[in-house]
């Protein structure tokens, strides 16, 4: 389990190390330029803007677009995994706790790919070395044959409580309930890591928190699209957030339809970063869920600002740094399936 | 059966065995074209149906593709592929059959194909909704195109029996029952000739009897 006290971290090192590293960052006027390009092109210039290493890496075995989704996210685990290794005290705990996400990411793509029967260097290539376990203790998982004894050893390996996790995939035996617990556990620790007494790390809360009311609103959403709604959708629900809480929550899943909840999420504080796609007369939830991740993006910038000695500017270069690659990808697969520019402009988080 | 007119032997008994014969294929050509007629209507409704299908199969596939590729895009080629993986269940497709005017032609089914995103086996607060966006838009498609195949297996197997039923009443309409008049012509001729030879030969047996008297 995660301490929640400890040495007060290397926040000034940190956060001027991440601020150097976010000024390299890719600009709206790089994908601007990338929206003219073909693949090729876009992985040359991702080359020269840092991608290197990784596209040089991996292109004995990869190529095309699959080569720069790939390298793209090797690159990002490089980085954050460096600023884990960077960081110390009570900035660590936080940042390993924020990045444990993709320790349960790792879990769901062993889980899955295993079950399915892929070979180990297939499941090995999907994963994003990123969080907690290294290459090492994920290899470990990977060799081992029955889903038991992954979630175990994982529930070990991560602190967890490995018989509630067990218990969690025997009730279905199904992965599903695992991984929307992983997903539970995952903000649970993480706002347990965090001291709320501590100035700095009371920014971190809340921006956490408000990750788990953008969660929790495109669950809601999602669920009502398939019918789901009402009493069903509470086993889906993070407790934590910071705009939603359980009653919040209850009452916006409670309507049947989108049409239904519109009025309640009308009041939530941050309805005006949605209003427009909310509003619009095709609504889609995926367009919803890109406005909620650009709000997102935008708070944790806010709050970086506030409190520039906290662990949000570090948890913020992180998000900048995900969604780079995730609009690098976007662009890339985008032109290369033949979408619009136009299309693929509004895809894009910036 | 097809037979040459002078094949048969010319009396009272195969006369009646004809005109039955002609009588029952008459009845069996009618049958035919009605059944023909029929099985051209039912094919003109199939076809109008399989149409529409094929337009529904055309529109779930551009929707399913844009979806999936939007996803693929957003969310990543690792991150669809993953969820392709952790699915549950497999659409079942069972086969069975039904009878249009006597014909046979398949029924096609399918089960486990739309699943609620609590069952489908991914966990539902990490699934993004591009995923779950792209995988409602397959199963639709999957849909379609289940009760396409129906269709489309209706349409070729009605043409099919159209042919062969074009071809049985052609073959009634200009062999099978011509041949039998003819040779239903012969059998009368040849007994009428038979009753000619025969009133004939008793002619000149009185005859020869009166000269002997």
């Amino acid at each position: 389990m995660i301490g929640r006290r400890g040495t007060e971290g290397n926040y000034a090192y940190a956060v001027a190390r991440v601020k150097a590293k976010k000024s390299k960052l890719l600009k709206v006027e790089d994908f601007d330029k990338m929206l003219n390009m073909s693949t090729a092109e876009i992985s040359r210039y991702i080359s020269e803007a840092g991608y290197n290493k990784e596209m040089t890496d991996l292109a004995a075995t990869l190529s095309g677009i699959d080569l720069l989704e790939y390298a793209t996210n090797a690159n990002m685990a490089k980085a954050f995994r460096s600023i884990l290794l960077a960081s110390q005290g009570n900035l660590r705990t936080l940042v390993q706790s924020y990045l444990e996400k993709w320790d349960f990411w790792n879990l769901k793509v062993i889980l899955r790919g295993k079950s399915y029967g892929l070979a180990a260097e297939y499941i090995r290539q999907d994963l994003v070395i990123a969080g907690k376990l290294d290459a090492e203790a994920l290899d470990k998982l990977i060799s081992i044959d029955s889903t038991e004894d992954i979630l175990t050893n994982f529930a070990k390996m991560m602190g967890m409580n490995g018989q509630e996790l067990l218990d969690v995939y025997k009730s279905k035996n199904s992965f599903g309930p695992v991984e929307d617990y992983c997903d539970i556990q995952h903000y649970r620790r993480l706002l347990k890591s965090i001291n709320p007494n501590d100035r700095p790390s009371q920014n971190f809360q809340k921006y956490v928190r408000t990750e788990i009311d953008v969660r929790n609103l495109e669950t809601i959403l999602k669920l009502k699209v398939v019918g789901v709604y009402g009493e069903a959708v509470a086993p889906y629900l993070i407790p934590g957030g910071r705009y939603i809480d359980k009653k919040t929550a209850m009452q916006l899943a409670g309507a049947e339809t989108i049409e239904g909840a519109s009025s309640d999420i009308a009041q939530l504080e941050f309805y005006e970063a949605i209003k427009d796609v909310f509003e619009a007369e095709d609504m889609k939830v995926r367009d919803v869920v890109l406005a909620m991740k650009k709000y997102e993006m935008a708070q944790a910038n806010k709050l970086s600002h506030q409190y520039p000695l906290s662990a949000v500017p570090v948890i913020d270069y992180m998000i900048h740094k995900e969604i780079e690659v995730s609009n690098i990808r976007t662009v890339a697969r985008g032109i290369e399936s033949g979408l619009s520019k136009e299309k693929v402009k509004d895809l894009l988080v910036i | 059966m097809p037979m040459s007119a002078h094949d048969v032997t010319p009396n009272r008994s195969v006369l009646l065995d004809l005109k039955k014969k002609i009588k029952l294929t008459q009845s069996g050509y009618k049958i035919m074209k009605m059944k023909r007629d029929g099985l051209i209507i039912e094919f003109f409704e199939v076809l109008e149906k399989a149409r529409k299908m094929r337009e529904g199969v055309s529109a779930d596939y551009d929707v399913a593709m844009e979806k999936i590729t939007v996803a693929r895009a957003v969310v990543g080629e690792i991150a669809v592929k993953s969820a392709a993986y952790a699915l549950k269940q497999e659409p079942q497709v069972k086969l069975g059959s039904k009878s249009i005017m006597g014909m046979m032609v398949p029924r096609v089914e399918a089960d486990n194909i739309h699943a609620k995103m609590p069952d489908k086996g991914y966990g539902v607060i990490s699934t993004s909704a591009f995923i779950e966006g792209a995988a409602i838009a397959f199963e639709n498609l999957l849909d379609t195109i289940v009760r396409a195949a129906e269709v489309e297996t209706t349409m070729k197997k009605l043409l099919d029996e159209i042919e062969k039923t074009k071809r049985r009443v052609n073959a009634l309409e200009f062999k099978i029952i011509p041949e039998l008049k003819e040779a239903e012509r012969f059998v009368k001729f040849s007994l009428e000739e038979m009753d000619r030879e025969n009133v004939t030969r008793l002619k000149h047996l009185k005859k020869k009897g009166d000269v002997e008297e």
